[in-house]
C-alpha cells in the first residue's frame, strides 16, 4: 500500500496537474498491441501468402488486426476522457443488450465460423460473447454499488452470485463458447469477492470446484473406450490433456504440436519469423495458440517477458482499483482486471497443457477484432478511473 | 471508508493469487523449454525434416584384363507429385504416350493425393529426357542407375545380377555386396505441413559414395570361348547342361566357370527364352503359377559348378592313386590283373571294359582307367587310410569360392564304410562332389600338393583405379609330397599320350588329364555324365580344366564326349596364355 502511495506521489511532483493519467499502463498497452501485430503477422503469413481464400495475401491478417486495433484505441481514448460514472445509467440496458445480441446469433444475423456460431454481422463481424464481458462488469458494479450494505448480507452474496448464471448459460448453450461462459463467470466472481468482506464462501466455492474437477477426471480415467466414446468431445479433450501423445492424431493434436512448438524455443527461440510449427503444423496459431509461436521464436526469455508485461498490466489496474475515487469505479478496474488475469492464466495453461485444452485468446495478442476491441474500450474505462483520482485528497 | 479498505485488501489479494497462478505457469515454461527442451526440439524436427536419399553408383565387375562385365547405365524414374500438377489431362496423356501405359493405371496414380507417387522405374534415359521435354508442371524425372550386363548371359551364374534396390540377388553381386554397392547419400529438406519444401531454410546434403570395381580373375576370352564350346556341345550332344571351369592350379584363380543354359543379365526374369533353349522339359504352362515360376527361376540362376554335386566317376582315381602313392602301396611297374570284373566280398564288380585289361602295369591300369586296379588300390589302403586321405585332402569341407550357395560333399559315414563301399569310392562312385571341389582338389594335387582355395575376386579399386582392398585366400596346405605331385602329372600325361584321354591331347603342348564316365541316379535310367579334366603344361601346369556333359544322347564316354572339348578350349587359350 505504501508503494503505492509513493508512486502516485513521484507523479504528482513530475506532474503539477491535480488529476492522475496513467502513462505506464498505457504504454503497456500500445506495446502489447504492437507487439501483437508483430506476432500475428508472423503466425499467419506463410499460412496467408500461400492459401487461395486470402488471395496470397501475407498481411491478410495483420491489415485486419490493425484496423480492429486502430479503431480501438480511438475508442480507448474517447471513453478515458469520458467520466466512467456516465456509463453507471447504461448498466441494466446493455445487460439486457447483451442477452439480446447471444439470442440474436440464431437469426441469419449469425456468421458461422470454424463450425461454430458465434459471430454477429453487425456491419462488422462482432462476437456477442465479448460484449456481454464488458456489459456484465458494468452491470455487476453498478449493482453492487446500488446494494451498499446488502452485500455483506447472505441474500446479497447469491443475488450478486446469480445474476451472470442466465448469460453464462447462453453464451455456453447458444454460442457454444464454454470458455466464455466461465471467463465471464470469473468475472463475477472476482468482484463479488473484492466487494464481499467474506472469505469462507469463497474457499468453499473453490473447493466445491477443485473437488469436482479431480472426481470427473478421476470417472474419465477409469472408463474404458467405449463409455469415453459416449461421454463427447469435452471428456475426451480431458483424456487428451492427461497423455497428449496417446491422442496425438486426434484431440491431443493441436496440444502436441503446441508442445512441440514450445519445446523447441528452448532459451532464446529460434529468431522472430523463423518457427517451424506455424508451417501448418500448429493449428489457429494466430490465434489461441500464438503464445506457442511466442515461445518457438523468442524463447523463454520471450514467454516471460510477455507474462512480466501482462504482470505489469495487472498491477497497475490493481493500483488503480485500490485508489480509485468510488466503489463503482473500484469494480470496473477489478472487473477489467480479472477479465485480462483470467485470459492469460487460461491461455498460457491451454498451452502449456497445464489444463485441458479449451479456445481461450491471450489478450491483446491473439488474432481477433471483437477481442482487441473491446478489451481497449475497457482499457480505456480503466484510464478513466484512474484519471478520477484526486491526488490532492490523498496526500 | 472502512469498507474501502476491505475491498483494498481484496483487490491485493486477488492480484496476488493470479500472480501466483502465473508464477506457476512460469514454471511450467521452465519444464519445457529449459528440462523438456532436447526432447521436444527432436520430436518437432522429426516432423519438419524430409529425407531423401541419394543412390550410390555401383561398383563395375571387370575381369582379369579390365574389360567391364557388369556396368551401370543411366536410367529415369518417373513420378508424379499431385499438388504441382496444373494440366492433369496433358499429364495423363503424355505419361500414356510415352511410356506406353493404360489409360487407368496412369489416372489412378495421378488422382492420388500423396506426396508423391511413382508411374514407372528404371525407364531409358531418352524417353526420360522426352518426358522432361515436355516441361509439363506435376511431373518428376529422376536420374538413376541400372545394372546393366554388355555381354548378356556370358557369366551370368557367376557375375549374378540385382534386384530393383540395385542390391545383389545371386553371384559375385552377393558376396562382393558390402564393396560394391556403396553408401548412399541423403538430402535433408525442411517441409510445411504439406510436405512443400520450405526454399529458405535450404537443404543439407550428404554426397553418395560410389561403390568400388571388383577386378576379377575371369578372362572374358576365355569365358567367351569355352561357353560357345559348351553351347555347341550341348546342342550336338541334346545334353541337359555343360558346365566348364578353368582355374590356375598353382594359386585357385578362376579363368572360366560357364554352366549352359546361362541366362540373360539383363533379363533375369524371363523364362521363355531360356526354356526355349534348354533341353529340358518344362511345361510353358506352369509359368502362371508364381510357386512354380520362382522354382523354376531358380533352376535357371543355379549354378551347376558349385550349387550341385555330381559323382565324378573315374577322374576320382586321381584322388585314390595320389593317397596310394602317398602311402607307398604302390609303385608304377606294380602289376594288376582285370579279368573284366573284381569280386568284394560277395560283390562282383565290373570294369568298363567287357573281358578285362588282363594283366597291366599300375601305368597301363591308370591308362586304361581299369577299375580293378583301383579296387584293389583302394582295399590295401584300408577304410581307416582311405578315409583320412579324403578327409585330408580337403573332400569334406566346402572349397570355400567365393560364391554363395556352394554344395557340401554327400559321403558315406566312416562307420557306415565297408569293403563294398570302399571299393566304390576307389573309383568314384557311391558319393558326390561339387565339380569346383574336384577342380580344386585335383588342382591341388598336380600342383606340387598346396591346397588352393578357388576363388574369383581378386580386388577391389575405387573410381580411379586405385587399389582398396587386395583379396588374400587360404593356400599352401601340404596335401602330399613334391615328389607324388611329379608322379601324378607324369601319369596323366601318360592317360593322354595312349590312354583314355588321347581325345584331350593338344599338339605342341605336354597335357595331362583324365576322363571319366558316370551312371546318373537311378542307376537304370540310361542317362551318364561324361566328364574329363585336363591340364597344361603337364610338368608345371598353369591352367586346369573340367568339363562335366550331363546326360549327353548317343556316345556318352567322356573320352568322346568331353575330353575334345577340352582339347579345343586348350588349342585356343594355351598360345594365348602364353601371351599373358
Amino acid at each position: 500500500m505504501g508503494r503505492n502511495k509513493g508512486n502516485l506521489r513521484s507523479v504528482k511532483t513530475r506532474k503539477k496537474d491535480e488529476y492522475f493519467f496513467d502513462y505506464s499502463l498505457l504504454f503497456v498497452v500500445l506495446f502489447l498491441l504492437g507487439f501483437g501485430l508483430v506476432m500475428v503477422y508472423s503466425a499467419s503469413s506463410y499460412d496467408a501468402s500461400t492459401s487461395k481464400s486470402f488471395n496470397y495475401d501475407a498481411a491478410y491478417f495483420l491489415k485486419k488486426q490493425a484496423f480492429s486495433g486502430v479503431l480501438g484505441i480511438v475508442a480507448m481514448f474517447v471513453v478515458s476522457f469520458i467520466p466512467y460514472r456516465f456509463w453507471e445509467r447504461f448498466a441494466t440496458l446493455g445487460y439486457l443488450v447483451s442477452a439480446v445480441l447471444i439470442v440474436l446469433v440464431l437469426t441469419p444475423l449469425g456468421i458461422e465460423a470454424n463450425g461454430a456460431r458465434r459471430w454477429l454481422n453487425l456491419g462488422i463481424s462482432v462476437q456477442p460473447a465479448e460484449i456481454a464481458k464488458l456489459a456484465m462488469i458494468l452491470f455487476l458494479a453498478s449493482l453492487i454499488c446500488k446494494m451498499g450494505k446488502t452485500i455483506r448480507t447472505p441474500k446479497g452474496f447469491w443475488v450478486v452470485a446469480f445474476v451472470p448464471v442466465p448469460i453464462c448459460l447462453m453464451v455456453w448453450k447458444i454460442t457454444d463458447n464454454l470458455s466464455s461462459a466461465i471467463i465471464i463467470f470469473g468475472i463475477a466472481i472476482l468482484m463479488l469477492f473484492v466487494a464481499s468482506p467474506d472469505y469462507k464462501r469463497f474457499f468453499l466455492i473453490g473447493g466445491l470446484v477443485a473437488a469436482a474437477a479431480v472426481s470427473v477426471v478421476i470417472v474419465l480415467q477409469n472408463m474404458d473406450t467405449a463409455q469415453l466414446q459416449n461421454a463427447g468431445f469435452r471428456s475426451a479433450r480431458i483424456m487428451a490433456w492427461l497423455s497428449p501423445e496417446d491422442y496425438a492424431s486426434g484431440t491431443g493434436f493441436q496440444t502436441l504440436q503446441s508442445l512441440y512448438a514450445i519445446g523447441s524455443g528452448g532459451l532464446f527461440g529460434k529468431g522472430i519469423g523463423q518457427s517451424m510449427q506455424k508451417l501448418g503444423f500448429l493449428p489457429e496459431v494466430q490465434n489461441d495458440m500464438i503464445f506457442a509461436l511466442i515461445c518457438e521464436e523468442l524463447g523463454i526469455f520471450g514467454g516471460i517477458c510477455v507474462i512480466l508485461l501482462f504482470v505489469l498490466l495487472i498491477w497497475r489496474c490493481m493500483v488503480i482499483a485500490s485508489n480509485a475515487s468510488d466503489l463503482f469505479g473500484a469494480l470496473l478496474v477489478v472487473g477489467v482486471l480479472g477479465h485480462v488475469a483470467i485470459q492469460v492464466i487460461l491461455n498460457i495453461a491451454v498451452v502449456t497443457n497445464t489444463i485441458p485444452n479449451t479456445g481461450i485468446s491471450l489478450p491483446f495478442i491473439s488474432y481477433g477484432g471483437s477481442s482487441v476491441m473491446f478489451l481497449l474500450i475497457e482499457m480505456g474505462l480503466v484510464l478513466s478511473v484512474g484519471r478520477g483520482i484526486r491526488l490532492k485528497e490523498k496526500v | 471508508m472502512r469498507n474501502r479498505t476491505g475491498n483494498r485488501k481484496k483487490i491485493i489479494v486477488a492480484t496476488l493469487l493470479f500472480l501466483l497462478l502465473l508464477v506457476g505457469l512460469i514454471g511450467r515454461l521452465v519444464f519445457f523449454m529449459v528440462f523438456q527442451s532436447e526432447y521436444y526440439s527432436r520430436k518437432a524436427e522429426d516432423l519438419h525434416v524430409r529425407e531423401r536419399y541419394i543412390k550410390a553408383k555401383r561398383g563395375k565387375i571387370l575381369d582379369r584384363n579390365g574389360v567391364v562385365l557388369a556396368d551401370n547405365v543411366a536410367v529415369c524414374n518417373i513420378s508424379v507429385i499431385h499438388n504441382q500438377i496444373k494440366d492433369k489431362e496433358k499429364v495423363i496423356d503424355v505419361l500414356c504416350e510415352e511410356l506406353g501405359l493404360s489409360r487407368e493405371y496412369v489416372e489412378k496414380r495421378v488422382n492420388k493425393v500423396s506426396s508423391i507417387e511413382k508411374i514407372k522405374s528404371n525407364v531409358s534415359k531418352e524417353i526420360g529426357d522426352k518426358i522432361r521435354e515436355y516441361n509439363l508442371a506435376g511431373i518428376k524425372v529422376d536420374e538413376d542407375y541400372k545394372r546393366y550386363y554388355p555381354f548378356g548371359e556370358l557369366a551370368s551364374k557367376v557375375l549374378g545380377f540385382t534386384g530393383g534396390d540395385n542390391q545383389g540377388i545371386i553371384g559375385l553381386e552377393v558376396i562382393y555386396e558390402e564393396e560394391l554397392q556403396g553408401e548412399s547419400g541423403v538430402i535433408l529438406t525442411t517441409t510445411d505441413a504439406r510436405g512443400i519444401e520450405i526454399e529458405t531454410k535450404g537443404e543439407s546434403r550428404k554426397e553418395p559414395v560410389n561403390g568400388n570395381n571388383l577386378v576379377t580373375s575371369l578372362d572374358y576370352n576365355i569365358q567367351q570361348y569355352a561357353m560357345q564350346l559348351a553351347k555347341v556341345a550341348m546342342e550336338t550332344k541334346e545334353a541337359e547342361r555343360v558346365s566348364i571351369i578353368a582355374l590356375n592350379p598353382g594359386n585357385g584363380e578362376i579363368y572360366c566357370m560357364v554352366d549352359v543354359p546361362e541366362f540373360d543379365l539383363n533379363q533375369p526374369y524371363d523364362l521363355e527364352e531360356w526354356i526355349a533353349e534348354s533341353n529340358l522339359q518344362i511345361q510353358t504352362a506352369n509359368l502362371q503359377n508364381t510357386e512354380e515360376k520362382q522354382k523354376i527361376l531358380n533352376q535357371m540362376w543355379r549354378n551347376g559348378c558349385i550349387n550341385d554335386t555330381y559323382e565324378p566317376g573315374s577322374t576320382f582315381k586321381i584322388i585314390t592313386t595320389a593317397a596310394a602313392l602317398e602311402e607307398n602301396v604302390v609303385s608304377l611297374e606294380q602289376r594288376f590283373y582285370c579279368p573284366g570284373y573284381i569280386m568284394v566280398e560277395d560283390r562282383r564288380i565290373r570294369c568298363h571294359k567287357y573281358g578285362g585289361h588282363g594283366s597291366v602295369s599300375f601305368v597301363e591300369g591308370m591308362q586304361g582307367s581299369c577299375n580293378p586296379t583301383f579296387i584293389s588300390l583302394g582295399l590295401t589302403l584300408g577304410v581307416e587310410k582311405y578315409y583320412h586321405y579324403f578327409s585330408k585332402f580337403g573332400l569334406l569341407n566346402k572349397t570355400g569360392i567365393d560364391l554363395p550357395g556352394e554344395a557340401g560333399t554327400i559321403m558315406h559315414k566312416k562307420e557306415n564304410i565297408g569293403p563294398v563301399e570302399l571299393a566304390t569310392v576307389a573309383f568314384g562312385q557311391s558319393f558326390q562332389i561339387t565339380p569346383i571341389q574336384m577342380a580344386a582338389t585335383v588342382s591341388s594335387l598336380i600342383n606340387g600338393g598346396n591346397r588352393i582355395t578357388p576363388h574369383i575376386g581378386i580386388k577391389t579399386q575405387n573410381e580411379e583405379g586405385n587399389t582398396v582392398k587386395t583379396y588374400t585366400y587360404k593356400t599352401g596346405k601340404k596335401l602330399v609330397e613334391e615328389e607324388t605331385s611329379e608322379t601324378l602329372q607324369y601319369l596323366l600325361e601318360k592317360v593322354v599320350d595312349g590312354g583314355t584321354g588321347s581325345n584331350g591331347y593338344v599338339e605342341g603342348y605336354r597335357v595331362g588329364g583324365k576322363t571319366a564316365t558316370s551312371q546318373t541316379l537311378p542307376r537304370n535310367s540310361g542317362k551318364y555324365i561324361a566328364s574329363y579334366i585336363g591340364f597344361a603344361p603337364a610338368d608345371n601346369p598353369e591352367i586346369l580344366a573340367l568339363v562335366v556333359v550331363h546326360k549327353p544322347e548317343g556316345v556318352y564316354y567322356g573320352g568322346q564326349v568331353a575330353a575334345p572339348i577340352i582339347r579345343q578350349l586348350f588349342e585356343n587359350i594355351l598360345p594365348y596364355l602364353e601371351r599373358m
